[in-house]
């Protein structure tokens, strides 16, 4: 398949007027394999848009290209004591077109709220821009948060404006080994109302039981009485966001209610990662095991579709409310109407 | 004497009975504007639905007799958001107040549009939560109406807008039909855009929020509010500077200038703020106790070594109370100040507050207008006023072009016409400044994939020539659009 990397925004607009077919837009590619084939005739690489364009500590704001890989931008930020305050790894496009991580806790700051705004290109090739560099800012439709769970299907971003938050003072992990599902599932709950939760927070379910991990962040004094006040043994970084198939399995990836966890572990058999947010991964032994986790969900709140397995049934899951999905449907149509992006 | 009831009427008392349908023009006048008082007009009706089967059966009869229709919350959008004139139709949510659920658990609420936005934390506050967005109207206004304008208020520098807050909502489509946006807990991934994010801000024209869940938030262990009088207006803001660039993250971070001290401490709103003070800095913090004793005696040291006249701190809730009432009486204190106030709403970069507020005062000076500042300093987020007669042509028109300078101003230095009161009938004519004619047919794009029609609140938000054009085939829009000026690039 034939791969363009354009290396600038007019590049980009230049490549898709000249109508070259079916695209997928694609960042560092660490995403590729959790999203259904679509029959992209052309593969367009945004990792050459890859500049921190702007950079305003004062403001704690910045602009970055799609194609910038988070762990450059996270050393741009250490030494002006910032950081982009949401979990994820790959290309900054890549993180919010796919949201497949976000905010790691209960009320943290979610790629919405960290999504100022964006200069994009649709699929005609036709520049157009949404939202603003400044941290406030009402006017217009919020479009470019439509980047969020895109999957690259209706625009291509070629800047990203972005909110910055101070960088914490000190950070802790914790981890708690060992308990069953019901214990899990209270602690996770009972942290996770916290006023001030946790930064990060995992439920952690395998063949062996459920761990609970975190890490506290803020100034030392509050890491550290933390820790004590809530009896939590400090514990090495936990740093994984999603779940590998097991040969012949699938992973769903979804969200439900903190309180219906319990519940839903007790039903649904197989290793199960959930952050504090509400986001879910399950990993199931095989493709029935998978459609009759998606027939359970509904039961406890839960949505979920699947992410890993084979490539074509990836993207099937819950059913999605019929006017919300009218309106993704419209969405589509209205923004790539030759649904050039696939 | 009898008066001939229009067909449409009578449907819509049949549908909700007489006196939930207004349409004789005496009774219309509460709805003839919004906080914005500058436009006026009255509309065919207003119709008080309380349930979302009546707002969908009302809407349906709307759109098929194709007449235009506006959602309206408490009317305090200070924009002409809700203002509706003409053939126009008012469906004022007020009677939708009903908190429909609390989760003590997973912390949220599932509220009707209609609940104002203090009561929902009056309900809860018993279980030690809060709703976190608060407007400086918030009690009167409406989560409904803080949904459709993505309101702000003090807080929102910790804790964000009201879409950093918005889970959900069941919507009332501009066509009758139903759409469940996001729920409980949040929009699905990694296969779901988010609607939840979309609508919120889209001013009224995406459709109608009948049930809208929201987050809440634990109350905080401790609060601590600090005021500091400045003799010149850069050291206030150098001081926020100072404190932001240290990596403290206060709950609320605001500004008054000496004229709105001025009038504060003229009025029933007297908070004790020294009339000599060119600049007062009020501070919240909130935490954790032994965070926020940490962060205010840093706040304190940076407000000394930029020359805080004084420091004051409140010592109690009531002491609390006081040091805010200026700050949320800065509005009504002004209101002694002249007939009519011109609430200005503009963004600007923190780093260029000072700068910002020097061309403001200049521009104020050159039009000849009564101008006063305050602002959230946290977010460079700007409320310049401007008192003036409305009665008088030549005062309102010198108002309505220093407000005009004053948001060019805004974007030329990087910042937005609008940071929290929407664009509305107001800014109609500021938003070329932000945005080329393309940037705004694609969002006139996005508009018809909710209201194909064009019916749901009309003339707002977008200017009318993109929805209008966007109806059209969009090709051949672009071509027209683009063979115009370009702006704001």
């Amino acid at each position: 398949m034939t791969e363009l990397a354009p290396r600038t925004p007019a590049e980009l607009t230049e490549l898709l007027r000249a109508r070259p077919g079916r695209v997928r837009l694609v960042g560092g590619g660490s995403r590729q394999d959790r999203l259904p084939p679509r029959g992209a005739a052309v593969v367009v690489s945004l990792r050459g848009l890859d500049g921190i364009e702007r950079l305003e500590p004062g403001d704690q704001t910045c602009t970055v290209g799609p194609g910038l890989p988070r762990a450059e931008l996270d050393a741009a930020l250490h030494p002006v004591g910032l950081e982009l305050p949401c979990g994820g790894d790959g290309t900054l496009g890549g993180l919010f077109a796919h949201d497949p991580v976000g905010a790691m806790t209960a009320g943290g700051s979610s790629p919405r709220s960290l999504l100022l705004g964006l200069d994009g290109v649709l699929a005609d090739g036709t520049p157009w821009k949404s939202g603003a560099r400044v941290v406030k800012s009402v006017a217009g439709f919020d479009v470019h948060k439509l980047l969020v769970g895109s999957n690259g299907r209706l625009f291509a971003a070629v800047r990203l404006h972005l909110r910055l938050r101070p960088r914490p003072r000190a950070e802790a992990w914790f981890r708690l080994d060992g308990l069953d599902v019901g214990a899990a599932a209270e602690r996770f709950l009972a942290l996770r109302s916290l006023a001030v939760p946790p930064r990060e927070l995992h439920l952690d379910r395998d063949a062996r039981g459920c761990a609970i991990v975190g890490r506290f962040t803020g100034r030392a004094t509050f890491v550290c009485e933390r820790l004590r006040a809530l009896a939590l043994p400090e514990a090495r970084p936990f740093a994984q966001l999603h779940l590998e198939p097991t040969p012949g399995g699938e992973v769903l990836a979804g969200i439900v209610l903190a309180s219906q966890v319990a519940a839903l572990l007790a039903a649904v058999p197989g290793r199960f990662l959930l952050r504090g947010d509400g986001r879910f991964e399950l990993a199931t032994a095989d493709a029935d095991a998978t459609d009759a986790a998606l027939l359970q969900l509904p039961r406890f709140g839960a949505e979920a579709c699947i992410v890993r397995g084979a490539p074509a049934r990836r993207g099937h899951g819950t059913p999605l409310d019929a006017g919300a999905r009218r309106l993704l449907e419209g969405l589509r149509q209205a923004l790539d109407p030759d649904g050039v992006f696939v | 004497m009898l008066r001939r009831v229009p067909p449409l009427e009578r449907d819509l008392v049949r549908l909700l009975g007489a006196p939930r349908v207004l349409s004789q023009p005496d009774a219309l006048l509460a709805w003839e504007c919004d906080g914005f008082t500058v436009h006026r007009s009255r509309p065919r009706a207003v119709v008080l639905p309380e349930t979302t089967a009546e707002v969908q059966a009302v809407v349906r009869l709307l759109h098929a007799a194709r007449v235009p229709f506006v959602p309206r919350g408490a009317g305090t959008c200070l924009s002409g958001g809700p203002t509706a004139g003409g053939e126009t139709v008012v469906l004022d949510l007020a009677r939708m107040r009903r908190v429909l659920q609390i989760s003590t658990a997973d912390l949220f609420a599932v509220v009707q549009p209609g609940v104002v936005n203090l009561d929902l934390t009056a309900a809860v506050r018993h279980l030690g939560l809060h709703y976190a967005p608060d407007p400086s109207s918030q009690s009167v206004c409406t989560i409904g109406g803080n949904l459709a304008e993505n309101s702000g208020g003090p807080h929102c520098f910790k804790y964000g807008m009201t879409t950093d807050h918005v889970l959900g909502a069941l919507v009332v489509l501009p066509d009758g039909e139903l759409a469940r946006l996001g729920g409980p807990a949040g929009t699905r991934p990694p296969h779901g855009l988010d609607l939840p994010g979309l609508f919120c801000g889209s001013e009224g024209t995406f459709g109608i929020a009948t049930e809208i869940t929201v987050r809440l938030c634990r109350d905080p262990q401790s609060v601590r509010t600090l005021l500091f009088p400045f003799a010149a207006m850069r050291d206030a803001c150098r001081t926020v500077s100072d404190i932001v660039g240290a990596g403290v993250v206060p709950a609320a971070l605001e500004i008054l200038d000496q004229a709105t001290i001025r009038a504060v401490e003229a009025s029933v709103y007297r908070a004790g703020y020294p009339l000599e003070a060119k600049a007062v800095l009020l501070v919240e913090l909130d935490g954790p106790t032994e965070v926020t004793a940490e962060e205010a005696a840093e706040v304190r040291a940076f407000a000394q070594q930029n020359g805080a006249l004084r420091i004051e701190e409140a010592t109690d809730a009531a002491e609390r109370a006081r040091l805010w009432k200026g700050r949320k009486g800065a509005f009504g204190a002004m209101g002694r100040l002249a007939t009519d106030l011109y609430v200005l709403d503009g963004v600007v970069p923190r780093t260029r507050l000072e700068e910002a507020l020097e061309r403001i005062t200049a521009i104020g000076a050159r039009h000849g207008v009564v101008l006063n500042n305050v602002f959230h300093a946290g977010d460079g987020n700007l409320h310049p006023n401007i008192s003036f007669d409305g009665r008088d042509p030549d005062a309102t028109a010198r108002t309505i072009a220093a407000g005009h300078e004053i948001l060019r101003v805004c974007v030329e230095l990087g910042g937005s016409i609008t940071g929290e009161h929407g664009v509305g009938s107001e800014k109609l004519d500021h938003i070329g400044m932000m945005f080329t004619a393309t940037d705004l047919a694609v969002m006139a794009r996005v508009r018809a994939v909710f209201d194909r029609d064009g019916l749901c609140n009309p003339g707002k938000a977008l200017p009318q020539r993109a929805a209008c054009a966007e109806v059209a085939k969009w090709p051949q829009m672009v071509a027209r659009v683009l063979g115009e000026p370009e702006a704001g690039r």
